[in-house]
């Protein structure tokens, strides 16, 4: 758009457009970081009793405190198992959805139910279901004593969490799978029958690569929601426990900040947070963005 | 294409049944159980068959709780959000597009960074922004020691405040601080074709009247798609209204439903109750995705282009 007569000429109008968004950007979004990064080198009281600049001695008492690193530990296992699930899982029902089969229908349709549903309140609902008395295992556990127990035992929490991710996110990766699925022009199925592919063998060499665009994007995004979007589920399934097992780090900033009013520290988990989470995209798109480029 | 995919179809079948009674299975305990007594819940655990109780349940959710205020916030919020989104969305992407300003691309990367970091990540300084929404301003005066020349000419620096915590705006407004919408109306502005652009300038429209009269009707569908897409995801926020009200009347109905489980271990919680909560808080977004369910896949979609 570069030609003189494709372009509007505006003084003031642009940036008057502009401005409503651009402010509300500045405020809650620059600022906020600004500030995580800003803070990170005070000592700040809590309530506004003043802030006194300290270097880099937040960074050693949260780097030295073996919580944070149990929490970011937990925080790349968790990204590592359910956001992998929460792609590989859609995938398979994307792929299988992209078939002309009676059921493609009722699942398209159906498959897209968790967006309307909040974090939260799937985590209410999780909560009853893998409830140890009374919940789908209540009967597994009369049978055998300490089965499963979400309240004690660590790693049945953990599950409970990933299951419920997975749920959630579900819809998004489905429709953008499927979607890309759908823009396979036939003739590519076509061309690949003629060569002797049969339809279980076109899944890895037709589909699965034609769609690593989609397939990248979802893994980029969903790495990133894994880390953050688990704050709903934590706080109303497992509340951080037992005994710290489910507190990943989006939990704990908000538990150090909200309840233990340490802002500094909260602050200085923040920017290590938005760093890895900056560096992680950054890696994905360097790594994976160099291999995915297949023309249509 | 003629060929024998029995056994790849059959596969497919089964696992989309799968699938489906993943998404289905925990609605329908929710419902089932939502339509029992506590008493049988008690006695059974989670119920299969639904039960009569399903209405005598929402009225205790209607009656005892802040259950239906909570629910006016989230419709509040959910609207706000996507008008809002929608509105300035719109009006960003034009202005980034259609007008010859050099800092087009500063200002369109300025607002698409905002998709790297969610507002759950920075829940804590955001919260302090909104405590008093003049803060940066008051830093930036005393940062650039304009503070202190006030202060010997008028006798005191400005120091003003403003907390929006607690308001529906204050709510709202940090979820409207997103690169998303912008990013779509952007990508569908480049998808037209430049000659009616021409056309317009030739017959004399202004950027007021190419606005209206062509582009937004042309828009309608990405503004369905934006709207029903930002409502769902205002609807569903947590963390941010979990902090940003602190009183159970201000709350929206997501934050309230996962208060309505005690935090005390022992007793068995009122789980029938609970559960025709999150029904009644989950009918305004079902209902919509029922409804609007092609805009959402739509919106799905484009946001990802």
């Amino acid at each position: 758009m570069s030609s003189e007569s494709s372009l509007f000429s505006h003084r003031w109008l642009p940036a008057l457009l502009l401005a409503p968004m651009i402010l509300l950007i500045l405020l809650f979004f620059y600022v906020p970081v600004f500030q995580a990064f800003y803070w990170s080198f005070f000592l700040e009281q809590p309530f506004g009793g003043g802030s006194e600049f300290v270097g880099f001695e937040n960074f050693q008492r949260v780097l030295g405190d073996p919580e944070f690193w149990a929490a970011t530990g937990r925080t790349v296992v968790f990204m590592l198992t359910a956001s992998s699930l929460a792609v590989v899982v859609p995938l398979m029902l994307a792929i299988a959805a992209d078939r002309k089969i009676g059921m493609s229908y009722p699942a398209r349709n159906i498959l897209v139910w968790p967006k309307g549903i909040a974090g939260a309140s799937i985590g209410v609902v999780f909560a009853f279901i893998f409830n140890p008395f009374v919940g789908l295992m209540a009967p597994l556990n009369a049978l055998f004593p300490g089965l499963w127990n979400p309240g004690i035992d660590g790693t049945d929490a953990f599950t409970t969490l990933v299951a419920a991710h997975v749920w959630s996110g579900i819809p998004f990766n489905f429709v953008i799978l499927l979607a890309g699925l759908r823009s396979i022009p036939p003739t590519m199925y076509q061309a690949a029958a003629m060569d002797g592919a049969g339809p279980w063998r076109r899944i890895f060499d037709v589909q699965l690569p034609l769609i690593m665009p989609q397939l990248f994007l979802t893994f980029v995004l969903e790495f990133t929601e894994s880390i953050t979007s688990v704050f709903a589920l934590i706080d109303t399934i497992t509340g951080g426990g037992p005994g710290g097992s489910t507190s990943l780090l989006v939990y704990k900033i908000y538990v150090d900040g909200f309840r233990g009013f340490d802002l500094s520290g909260a602050s200085t988990q923040t920017a290590i947070l938005m760093v890895f989470v900056l560096l992680l995209a950054a890696c994905q798109f360097y790594f994976l963005g160099r291999r995915i480029n297949y023309e249509r | 294409m003629v060929e024998n995919a029995r056994s790849i179809n059959i596969a497919a079948s089964i696992l989309l049944a799968i699938g489906i009674l993943y998404i289905v299975g925990p609605l329908y305990l929710t419902l089932s159980t939502a339509s029992q007594s506590y008493e049988y819940m008690l006695r059974n655990g989670l119920a299969w068959v639904p039960g009569t109780e399903l209405f005598a349940n929402m009225g205790k959710v209607i009656h005892d709780t802040r259950i239906p205020i909570q629910m006016l916030n989230s419709m509040i919020v959910a609207f706000s959000n996507a008008l809002a989104t929608c509105i300035l969305s719109f009006l960003s992407a034009y202005a980034i597009v259609y007008f010859r300003i050099r800092w087009a691309g500063v200002a369109f990367a300025l607002i698409l960074a905002t998709i790297m970091l969610p507002l759950d990540i920075r829940v804590i300084t955001t919260y302090q922004v909104a405590s008093n929404i003049f803060s940066p301003l008051n830093a930036v005066l005393d940062f650039t020691g304009l503070n202190s020349l006030i202060e010997t000419m008028f006798g005191a620096p400005v120091q003003l405040e403003l907390s929006v915590l607690d308001t529906h705006f204050g709510l709202i407004a940090p979820l409207v601080a997103h690169g998303t919408g912008t990013f779509l109306f952007r990508q569908f502005f480049l998808t037209l074709p430049k000659d009616l652009f021409k056309a317009a300038r030739m017959d004399g429209a202004g950027p007021i009247r190419f606005l209206i009269d062509i582009l937004l009707p042309l828009a309608r569908t990405s503004f369905a798609s934006l709207f029903v897409l930002t409502f769902l995801s205002g609807w569903t926020q947590y963390l941010w209204p979990l902090v940003g009200a602190s009183t159970p009347d201000m709350q929206t109905a997501v934050v309230g439903l996962a208060r309505l489980v005690p935090d005390a271990d022992g007793q068995v919680p009122d789980f029938p109750m609970i559960m025709a909560g999150a029904v009644l808080v989950s009918l305004v977004p079902l209902t919509m995705i029922a409804l609007l369910q092609r805009f959402l896949v739509q919106g799905l979609v484009l946001s990802e282009k």
